[in-house]
């Protein structure tokens, strides 16, 4: 895949971070991934179409998106409710639109659908494309300084 | 300031609450959709608008095109916020008198920027 397909996605990501959680999110190693599953416990998947066609899929582990909803909303829960599913498909939004914005400065004019969020691990995503899927872990520090990591999978052609 | 904050989601409503929150703007009224805005209207005095683009019942700019062709409405300072940073969704906010546009990502200042650029360009 061509790296120009690849920065979008890395830079939306870190902006949208920076300026919605004041996180500065430090990517790992990106990953092929060969199986076309979520990453993490919560996932929020929006199909790309237009010059090029793709999905993306946002995930988190759970203390992950719990500690994304309390930055975002400023209110604090313990497990994982409807309110936090919600914060994470907005969130999917956002960075989507955020990426779009990247694509068009390269000329590339996408339009997104609705996002969906699907909870659970290992849960079977149609990202449209046939090609491999790459995964950009994004690691970022909770309140008691522990790791978490946002996935940023998407397949793009 | 009273401000009224137009989002289909609830949890995004919340969202931009915190932010205002963080630029002491604590006076907020909600609604669901634009025609519900409308109706919040009828019974609310607001300062200032702050509307999500793609909502069902009634879009941002459908509010956005009522609000700017009625006498009383108009003079409120209307922001549009959306994830859709493409130019010919600006372009349509701004031909339909739209007072400022914010896209998402944000942060707490350059929502208060917009918010003060909105203002002045409403004269208020």
């Amino acid at each position: 895949m061509d790296v120009k397909y690849i920065n979008p996605f890395i830079n939306a990501a870190q902006t949208v971070f920076k300026t919605m959680l004041s996180i500065d999110a430090k990517m790992g190693k990106p990953i092929l991934k060969n199986e076309r599953t979520t990453s993490g416990d919560i996932s929020g998947i929006m199909g790309l179409a237009g010059d090029r066609k793709g999905t993306i899929c946002i995930s988190f582990h759970d203390k992950g998106a719990l500690f994304v909803f309390k930055t975002l909303v400023g209110e604090e829960y313990d497990k994982v409710n409807p309110e936090v599913v919600d914060s994470i498909g907005e969130l999917t939004n956002i960075i989507s639109g955020q990426a779009r914005k990247e694509f068009e400065k390269a000329g590339l004019n996408l339009k997104a659908a609705i996002p969906m969020v699907v909870v659970g691990k290992d849960v079977e995503v149609n990202f449209i494309t046939k090609i491999p899927i790459i995964s950009l872990p994004f690691y970022f520090s909770v309140n008691n300084g522990a790791q978490e990591v946002m996935y940023l999978d998407f397949s793009f052609e | 300031m009273k401000v009224l904050v137009v989002d289909d989601f609830a949890t995004m409503r919340k969202i931009v609450k915190n932010v205002l929150k963080q630029i002491n703007i604590e006076n907020i009224v909600e609604a669901e959709n634009g025609k519900h805005a409308l109706s919040v209207l009828k019974s609310e005095k607001v300062d200032l608008i702050i509307s999500d683009w793609m909502m069902p019942e009634m879009t941002g700019i459908e509010f956005l095109k009522v609000c700017k062709e009625d006498d009383e409405k108009k003079k409120i300072p209307f922001i549009m916020v959306t994830a859709e940073g493409q130019k010919d969704s600006v372009m349509e906010a701004i031909k339909s008198g739209v007072d400022n546009y914010i896209v998402k990502p944000f942060t707490p200042d350059k929502l208060k920027e917009a918010i003060d650029r909105a203002r002045a360009r409403a004269g208020k």
